[in-house]
């Protein structure tokens, strides 16, 4: 593994983006300002922080779009500043003709005019998080107390919903659009098979899994909390349900942050020691390159068309690492 | 690394919450304080320390009100805990109809913060002149009274001696071990609100050194929500007691708000001290006696809560 460059923000780094078109990075550190950068960890622009904390960021219409506790929007030159509650996230729909920011029981949805007649109002619970079908640009998924809502942008109710008893921290939406994941307050990771209407519940993690996240093509999901990495098949027709999961080890501790790469289809995954791992699946097996980085990682971002890795750390520090060859 | 306190202020609408929260913010006590603030009332605080955010209830089980914490919180805080320049303390104002068991509940539950922070206490405001009235309304005036380590009985200027007394009296019955402080416009000495040192059995004992003994205890309250402790001299049987308290806060877990035991454990050379919140229990060494008696001390804030069936359990456990 090579490294082409690096840069420093101002605290542990939280979030990393490229842009679609992989000409810059946006970088979000806990607090402070973040950081647009090119390919070559050359600053273009810092932008202003978000108060006591920032949420994760985006690009919407050619701007990074942030977020934060201060409750605002900035995009571009723009700010909103929909409501006093805290924002967690902003995210852009498959199209890029949206931009969802939660708040409270609120789902605001942007339009490039900042009109938000399509938002969300008054849902059940709270939003913890929420993911786009990356397969229909209006259809969303939220969660938060007792499971997840499918909403299609225009209409009143959600056309679909599982219902469960505890809670979901995180949410992600397969590539196909076939998947729905949570990952929970509990030790479980919820998975849903949106066209046959099936739930299943996985548990026996060791901890809470704090990072999940599919594979570009949604044939396997990786899930992530302790040392161990469990990956998922998701490719079969009944997917995870028993079916024998990938256990990849080799993390020194708890592995916070992991992203499967959009061009090679490996997996990154880095946890609190600073250790990196790479991993190659090849017919149900799979093998690792491991690198042991200075500072413990926190956030993982794939380039969206080379072999091209940028690695955070909670340090404040990003580095580009390239796999090239 | 050091645990960041936490202190959790809570009171009924209009007792006075916001007026302590910006004494707070605004003196100089050299703290860098964090506040999370959840109460979305007209007057609000605009300050670079506050984060606004809805209070998340979700059940870590189903069903099962013990389980029930604050999402927001674990979420937040969590980012909080990421930061290079730590804070010296967290502040969490709920919303004045807010239960406090879950906002306590979170921080025994989740695996995190339980590593990273620690529960001074639970500060309650109350207001002199309206606290019957509340009580009489909803039953979260009530909770906020038990689970409270601090109650600063506010706006005594509003209410008439005999109403304090009144007052008084009725916040005693429900909570004995709660530190009680008359205020006006909240006005108190910020260490007393925030150096709390959590849910303390040695301060309630030396606040009222008949706290434990049953004929001490006040009798006329009109609530069902009430203290109950226990003292007794000798050893418990380690087993026994565990298997009481299981036993316990398995079948009445519901209605025990707060929970707090100081027991000379047969074997044990230290001081072994149990807490709970509802049905979750916490056991840890309560270092060495050091020379005050060795005895066992125990006391229970919640709803119908029977003495008689309590003490004869307790003293079922003695070795």
């Amino acid at each position: 593994m090579k490294s082409p460059g690096s840069i420093t923000a101002g605290d542990c780094i939280s979030h990393l983006k490229w842009n679609p078109e992989g000409t810059r990075l946006l970088i979000t550190p806990v607090t402070g300002a973040l950081l647009v950068v090119d390919e070559t960890a050359t600053l273009l622009e810092e932008l202003p922080g978000h108060g006591m904390g920032n949420g994760s960021s985006d690009w919407f219409q050619g701007s990074p779009a942030t977020c934060g506790f201060d409750g605002k929007i900035h995009c571009g030159s723009r700010e909103w500043k929909p409501g006093r509650g805290m924002i967690e996230h902003v995210r852009t729909n498959a199209d890029g003709s949206l931009l969802a920011a939660a708040q409270g029981k609120v789902l605001h949805i942007f339009d490039g005019a900042a009109s938000e007649e399509k938002s969300l109002r008054e849902l059940p619970a709270v939003v913890a998080d929420f993911a786009w079908n990356p397969k229909s640009s209006y259809e969303i998924a939220t969660v938060g107390a007792g499971g997840a809502l499918l909403w299609r942008l225009g209409e009143k109710e959600p056309f679909a919903r599982f219902d469960w008893g505890g809670a979901s921290l995180q949410v992600r939406w397969s590539n196909d659009g076939r998947w729905l994941a949570t990952a929970d307050q509990t030790a479980s990771v919820h998975v849903y098979d949106i066209p046959r209407d099936h739930p299943l519940n996985m548990e026996g993690f060791e901890c809470k899994v704090r990072a999940l996240g599919f594979s570009a093509d949604g044939k396997r999901l990786a899930t992530a909390g302790s040392p161990v990495v469990t990956v998922w098949p998701c490719a079969s027709k009944t997917g995870p349900e028993g079916a024998n999961p990938i256990q990849v080890d080799g993390s020194g501790s708890e592995v916070r942050a992991l992203e499967f790469s959009p061009v090679t289809g490996q997996l990154a995954t880095g946890d609190g020691e600073g250790t990196l791992l790479v991993v190659t699946f090849e017919k149900g097996q799979f093998r690792r390159k491991r690198a042991r980085l200075g500072s413990g990682i926190s956030a993982l971002a794939w380039h969206p068309s080379k072999p091209l890795l940028a690695v955070g750390h909670e340090s404040g520090s990003v580095m580009w690492l390239s796999l090239e060859g | 690394m050091s645990r960041i306190p936490v202190t959790i202020l809570t009171g009924f609408l209009g007792a006075g919450k916001t007026t302590l929260l910006n004494r707070i913010l605004g003196e100089n006590h050299g703290l860098r304080i964090a506040v999370i603030e959840n109460e979305f009332g007209e007057v609000g605080i605009d300050h670079e320390l506050v984060i606004n955010a809805e209070e998340e209830l979700f059940e870590m089980n189903n069903g099962c009100i013990c389980c029930t914490v604050r999402g927001d919180l674990i979420r937040i805080l969590g980012n909080l805990m990421k930061r290079r320049d730590k804070f010296d303390h967290i502040l969490i104002e709920t919303t004045g109809l807010a239960d406090p068991g879950p906002v306590v509940q979170t921080f025994c539950v989740d695996e995190e913060l339980r590593e990273q922070t620690v529960v001074n206490g639970v500060v309650t405001v109350v207001d002199a002149h309206h606290f019957s009235r509340h009580v009489g309304e909803t039953h979260e005036a009530e909770e906020q009274v038990a689970f409270a380590d601090v109650i600063l009985l506010n706006k005594c200027d509003l209410a008439t001696p005999e109403e304090l007394a009144v007052t008084e009296q009725r916040i005693r019955s429900i909570n004995a071990l709660a530190v009680i402080h008359r205020t006006t416009r909240a006005e108190i000495e910020i260490k007393k609100v925030l150096e709390v040192g959590g849910f303390n059995l040695d301060r309630a004992t030396e606040l009222n050194p008949h706290f434990l003994d049953a004929q001490g205890h006040h009798h006329h309250h009109h609530s069902d929500i009430s203290s109950v402790g226990i003292e007794a001299e000798g050893e418990c049987d380690g087993k026994k007691l565990n298997d009481w308290i299981s036993k316990l806060v398995r079948d009445q877990g519901q209605d025990i708000f707060r929970m707090k035991g100081v027991f000379a454990v047969k074997g044990q050379a230290d001081r072994v001290v149990f807490q709970g919140v509802h049905m979750l229990i916490d056991a840890a060494s309560g270092g060495p006696w050091a020379g005050r008696p060795r005895k066992n001390s125990l006391v229970f804030i919640g709803r119908k809560l029977d003495r008689e069936a309590l003490t004869s359990g307790f003293r079922a456990c003695l070795a």
